[in-house]
């Protein structure tokens, strides 16, 4: 009589009594079937103790640091020790800008529409900072200090405006998305959106005046990108909610929502 | 100053390197316990994100790598197990295809992306145990505690994971 599949299980992980483990030892001998059964678990154990530690695509961590900027220009600084509980225990915080999975599992018609804006906004790299540099290639042979002064100025003005012009059509394509099926959210879940965006537009409008007033100012450039990608990220969450919504994920809705909640906190 | 020294103090440089020291074994955990890549990238998103914020509950009892290990394992136990119910059946499917009935054993070694592959492919419940007993070394006590289940049900699934694994691997001679 064979032993069960449990009780090999149990002899390849070395988890039997002396006693047991003989008798099996024993039956082994004899049978190959079962022999054969031992030998793969094991083989299994031997492969799963050597597997090895993944490394974590590299656009985690600018995410993160992103994140936790946004923290800090609410106000937010690591909490303290004596000022939260000893228990790490977790809630679903979601990550600005962070593609979830789970909103990846989309309906087909708001994946294709998402994806088409999004595509604008990968493709774009804008980066405050470099745009001296460019001007200055460009025009070596600028004899006026101050004539490379102002073509550095309408250079980084056009670059600026692009950048602008695609975040505004990313953002526009997303909002239509959202607009058309924010039927699908409860009141209270549209509005919590609705107070996030309205901050996020007030930091917007706040960043371009900046810029009115001091249009080479890096800060201010870099401020208005990052509110664009802010803005961007809060309305991939409510496109990601909204599919969660309408399959009926309730759970995978109380973590976004829960995200939303925190960053309009 | 110690580096979480540092990250209390606002050095976002010091959690970086935190996060370099950490982030591979992390999201390895959170890649198996989740099933997916993707559902660990975003898992390790949000648990460097809550370590930022929850740094002032790090006592320093055990070293931050302990604590990092802790917040991240509960944060993917909440993850799997607001996801159980709704792959319950999912899970049922699965285990009406998985008959394995014998056939030639496989003669060259299990190729790890094989495994990492297979194990992605576990149903819900088993998966998590036998990431817990398997890869993470917890004993099945400790397993049961964790997934909030009995200590005789870990061992089945620890036991139909293998199962499953064995089966999954057969198909990719």
């Amino acid at each position: 009589m064979h032993p069960t599949e449990e009780v090999l299980n149990a002899y390849a992980d070395g988890s039997l009594t002396a006693s047991e483990a003989a008798d099996i030892e024993q039956h082994l001998g004899a049978c190959l079937s079962c022999r054969q059964l031992v030998d793969e678990l094991r083989d299994i154990l031997r492969a799963t103790s050597d597997l090895e530690l993944r490394e974590p695509p590299v656009r985690v961590w600018p995410r993160i640091e992103r994140a936790i900027q946004l923290d800090r220009q609410d106000g937010a600084q690591p909490v303290q020790p004596g000022d939260a509980g000893t228990s790490p225990r977790l809630t679903g915080a979601r990550v600005p800008g962070a593609t979830s999975a789970r909103s990846r599992v989309v309906l087909a018609g708001l994946a294709a529409a998402a994806a088409l804006v999004l595509a604008t906004v990968v493709g774009l790299r804008y980066l405050p900072g470099r745009h001296s540099d460019t001007a200055g290639s460009r025009s070596p042979i600028e004899s006026s200090a101050q004539a490379s002064a102002n073509g550095a100025a309408q250079a980084v003005e056009s670059e600026l405006r692009q950048a602008e012009a695609h975040y505004e059509n990313a953002i526009k394509g997303l909002e239509q998305i959202a607009n058309a099926e924010q039927g699908a959210l409860d009141p209270r879940t549209a509005a919590t959106l609705q107070k996030n965006l309205a901050v996020i537009d007030q930091a917007i409008s706040e960043s371009r005046a900046a810029l009115r007033s001091q249009p080479a100012s890096e800060p201010a450039q870099a401020s208005l990108i990052e509110n664009f990608k802010t803005k961007i990220g809060l309305l991939q969450d409510t496109v990601a909610l909204i599919n969660e919504m309408r399959k009926g994920n309730e759970a995978g809705a109380a973590r976004i929502v829960s995200g939303l909640k925190e960053k309009g906190n | 100053m110690d580096l979480v020294a540092r990250v209390r103090a606002g050095d976002l440089d010091a959690f970086e390197t935190l996060y370099r020291e950490h982030a591979a074994r992390l999201y390895t955990l959170a890649c198996r316990m989740a099933g997916s890549p993707e559902d660990g990238e975003d898992l390790l998103q949000e648990i460097f994100l809550q370590a930022y914020r929850k740094l002032g509950s790090f006592k320093g009892d055990a070293s931050i790598g302990t604590w990092l290990y802790r917040l991240a394992l509960n944060h993917c136990l909440d993850y799997v197990r607001s996801r159980r119910a709704k792959m319950n059946k999912l899970t049922e499917t699965l285990d009406a295809e998985s008959s394995f009935e014998p056939t030639a054993r496989r003669e060259t070694p299990i190729a790890r992306m094989d495994l990492e592959r297979a194990v992605e492919r576990l149903p819900e419940g088993c998966r998590e145990a036998f990431v817990l007993h398997d890869v993470e070394g917890f004993d099945h006590r400790e397993v049961a505690d964790l997934l909030g289940i009995a200590e005789g049900t870990s061992k089945s699934q620890v036991f139909k994971a293998r199962m499953k694994l064995r089966g999954f691997l057969r198909g990719q001679r």
